[in-house]
């Protein structure tokens, strides 16, 4: 349905995105998941036609995107990463304004305007200015507004950054149920990998403006599955036990997480005994060890050596 | 492009800010104009000593048949006390046959006073002259008198000119900061991302701009137009009758600035810088343009050519042009041009730069 070509992107020389190929098929719903500053609001303006690329090129239904633009434009609802909308406006006067733009009128985009605010669970706010809003009813209205014209692929820029779980949740069950039972087709970006390994069939990870890996969560969990990850619980941080464990011959990463560490090590070998004497030689006080099955988190830690976050 | 455009406007009302600005700048400008020109509703007081009282009234009734002065009954002693006291500047006096003016400072006022003042007493002289001639002909005589006088207070001084012009060009002058500062809105836009949200939507990019531009348009060509209509019919200053000339110049003038707006716009991306810049680019534009003082004063021959570059220098002097010498668009053409000429290629290059900043 949707493929982008090599598309890459330069801004004075400096190549933010890099020959990146990415494909949806209809009522896919697939995750774009990189770090802070990874290129994935790039890709995402080129995508949705906002940013010509340096090079490469968009498809849609076998169209050249970049060239035949009104195709996808009418069937492609962008949630933009920052709030963007007319904030000393109501969220009906915002709906009202941008049906229009998408040239629905008169009844049909009243039933649509009252359809969409009880689907965001703002008909009773309806009225107030966005900018009395709080974070979480922002980002709802923001997603709102691009729901109006019903659709068929939804391109969404971390639509939950910066909000509280409960908010969050709402979001990602909404978006779940409108692919699942509308069909439709969704990118969904985001530098939370939880957010992307509930709600995605298929993941690219991108980094440094490169697509480093990509396939479905098990697919992509499979790449360490020769591997098995190791959370080892402190009573206080210790510098000294930190390198021991990096040193140890059959670690391969160690990242500080919590009041505690997170180790990546082969399956299958006995590390736990060889921990505790690590620990003990450092004088360290381990208060809880757990072998957990890996995270995307974890695939991105194996593939750069980094945390998504920090 | 006319949901943009609604938008626009909706957004303005949301604005209150915006919206005292707009109207605001207007009214308080006019009252200070009001107060500062002081040349509409100057009292005289007028005495005589040789009329009888109702001889008295019946001149005061006709001097005060234009509003321009507000001509009030006196009598000796009290005028020459305020001259002395310098309560009143000048004042006029009566006699049977002749007029004569009392003096107290010199005031700017007083060439235009005595030129009137000459003009209705000529007028009234010769008319009793051929009445007395042709005690008959009394309706046909006085029209034709009447004609004389409009042409006679077509004959403007340079006088007239200068300060009309800086009516006008003060106008402009506030008009200027309201579109500009309303255009902040595009930037705006541009900063939170609704512009994104149209560019990606189905409208193409040359309605988004035209709904944009058509409201900065309207709103400050509706401000000038209020403006005027507040100075013509609250102040009572001349703004004679070519309606069809004044708005050509206002809309052509309005796109020239809208179009410089643009420029701006292109080359300062963020709203904050915008709120110090355009104050100082308005401001200086508009005494280089001749808004503030008659360019008539500045003998720099630098400075008169960087005057010729600012639109607001050919909307003063075509709305001058046309409210004092009746000039008609074929005769406004050159100025018309080159506001136009310099909407287009600010425009021009406004929108290339605002392209190449939004692609980098
Ligand atoms: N207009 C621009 N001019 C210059 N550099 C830019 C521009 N836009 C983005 N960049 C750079 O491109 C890189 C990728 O930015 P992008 O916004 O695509 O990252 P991101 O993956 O969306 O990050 P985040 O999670 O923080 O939103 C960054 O290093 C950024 O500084
Ligand atoms: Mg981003």
């Amino acid at each position: 349905m949707l493929e982008t070509k090599n598309l890459t992107k330069a801004f004075k020389k400096k190549t933010v995105v890099s020959e990146v190929n990415i494909y949806l098929e209809k009522g896919e719903s697939v995750g774009l998941l990189g770090p802070n500053g990874a290129g994935k609001s790039t890709t995402i303006s080129m995508i949705s036609t906002l940013l010509p690329p340096t090079s490469g090129e968009v498809w849609f239904n076998g169209q050249n995107a970049l060239k035949e633009s009104q195709g996808l434009r009418k069937v492609m609802g962008v949630v933009p990463q920052e709030i963007a909308l007319y904030e000393e406006l109501s969220a009906y006067e915002n709906m009202k304004f941008f049906g229009k733009v998408y040239g629905l009128r008169g009844k049909e985009l009243e039933s649509r305007i009252t359809h969409v605010l009880d689907l965001i669970g703002l008909t009773d706010r309806k009225k107030d200015a966005v900018n009395t809003y709080s974070g979480g009813m922002k980002r709802r209205i923001n997603i709102g507004v691009t729901l109006l014209h019903e659709p068929e692929i939804l391109i969404m820029d971390e639509p939950t950054v910066g909000i509280d779980p409960q908010s969050r949740n709402y979001i990602l069950d909404m978006i779940k149920t409108l692919n699942k039972e509308k069909g439709i087709t969704v990118l969904y970006t985001s530098h939370y990998m939880e957010e992307v390994e509930k709600l995605c069939d298929r993941v690219y990870i991108m980094d440094h403006g490169e697509i480093i890996a990509s396939g479905t969560n098990e697919e992509l969990k499979s790449i360490l599955s020769n591997e098995e990850t190791i959370q080892i619980d402190v009573h206080t941080l210790s510098m000294g036990f930190q390198d021991n464990l990096l040193h140890h011959s059959s670690i391969r990463k160690v990242t500080e997480e919590g009041l505690g560490y997170r180790v990546i090590a082969p399956k299958g070998e006995d590390l736990l005994s060889e921990v505790f004497e690590l620990a003990k030689q450092t004088h360290t006080k381990i208060t809880g060890v757990s072998i957990q099955t890996p995270s995307l988190e974890d695939v991105f830690l194996h593939l750069t050596g980094r945390k998504l976050r920090d | 492009m006319w949901t943009v455009f609604k938008m626009q406007w909706l957004r303005l009302f949301k604005q209150p800010v915006l919206m005292i600005m707009f109207l605001g700048l207007t009214l308080v400008f006019v009252y200070f104009m009001g107060g500062a020109q002081g040349a509409q509703n100057i009292t005289v007081p007028t005495y005589s000593d040789e009329l009888s009282s109702e001889e008295l009234d019946r001149w005061i009734d006709r001097l005060n048949e234009e509003d321009t002065f507000q001509f009030v009954e006196s009598d000796y002693e009290t005028v020459f006390d305020d001259i002395r006291m310098n309560e009143t500047a000048f004042a006029l006096g009566l006699t049977e046959n002749n007029y004569e003016f009392l003096i107290g400072r010199e005031d700017m006022e007083i060439a235009t006073l005595i030129q009137y003042v000459d003009q209705i007493f000529t007028t009234e002289m010769r008319l009793q002259d051929v009445e007395d001639r042709f005690d008959l002909e009394d309706i046909t005589i006085r029209n034709f008198i009447e004609v004389e006088t409009v042409s006679r207070s077509a004959a403007v001084s340079s006088g007239d000119r200068s300060q009309l012009g800086v009516v006008v060009g003060m106008s402009l002058y506030f008009s200027i900061f309201s579109i500009l500062f309303l255009m902040i809105n595009l930037v705006e836009e541009k900063e939170s991302g609704t512009w994104n949200r149209l560019i990606f939507s189905p409208l193409t990019k040359t309605r988004i701009y035209m709904g944009q531009l058509s409201h900065y348009l309207l709103a400050g060509t509706f401000q000038i137009a209020l403006a005027f209509f507040i100075l013509r019919y609250l102040v009572g200053i001349e703004m004679g009758t070519n309606y069809l000339e004044m708005g050509v110049i206002i809309i052509s003038f309005v796109f020239a600035i809208v179009s410089l707006g643009m420029l701006l716009m292109g080359l300062i991306k963020s709203p904050q810088q915008l709120q110090v810049v355009i104050p100082i680019v308005t401001t200086s534009m508009a005494m280089l343009g001749g808004a503030f003082w008659p360019l008539e004063v500045v003998s720099n021959r630098l400075l008169l050519f960087i005057g010729n570059l600012m639109p607001i220098k050919y909307g003063i002097d075509a709305m001058t042009d046309t409210i004092l010498h009746d000039q008609t668009l074929s005769q406004l053409l050159t100025p018309i041009s080159v506001l136009l000429l310099m909407g287009i290629v600010f425009m021009g290059i406004g929108i290339n730069l605002i392209e190449r900043v939004s692609e980098n």
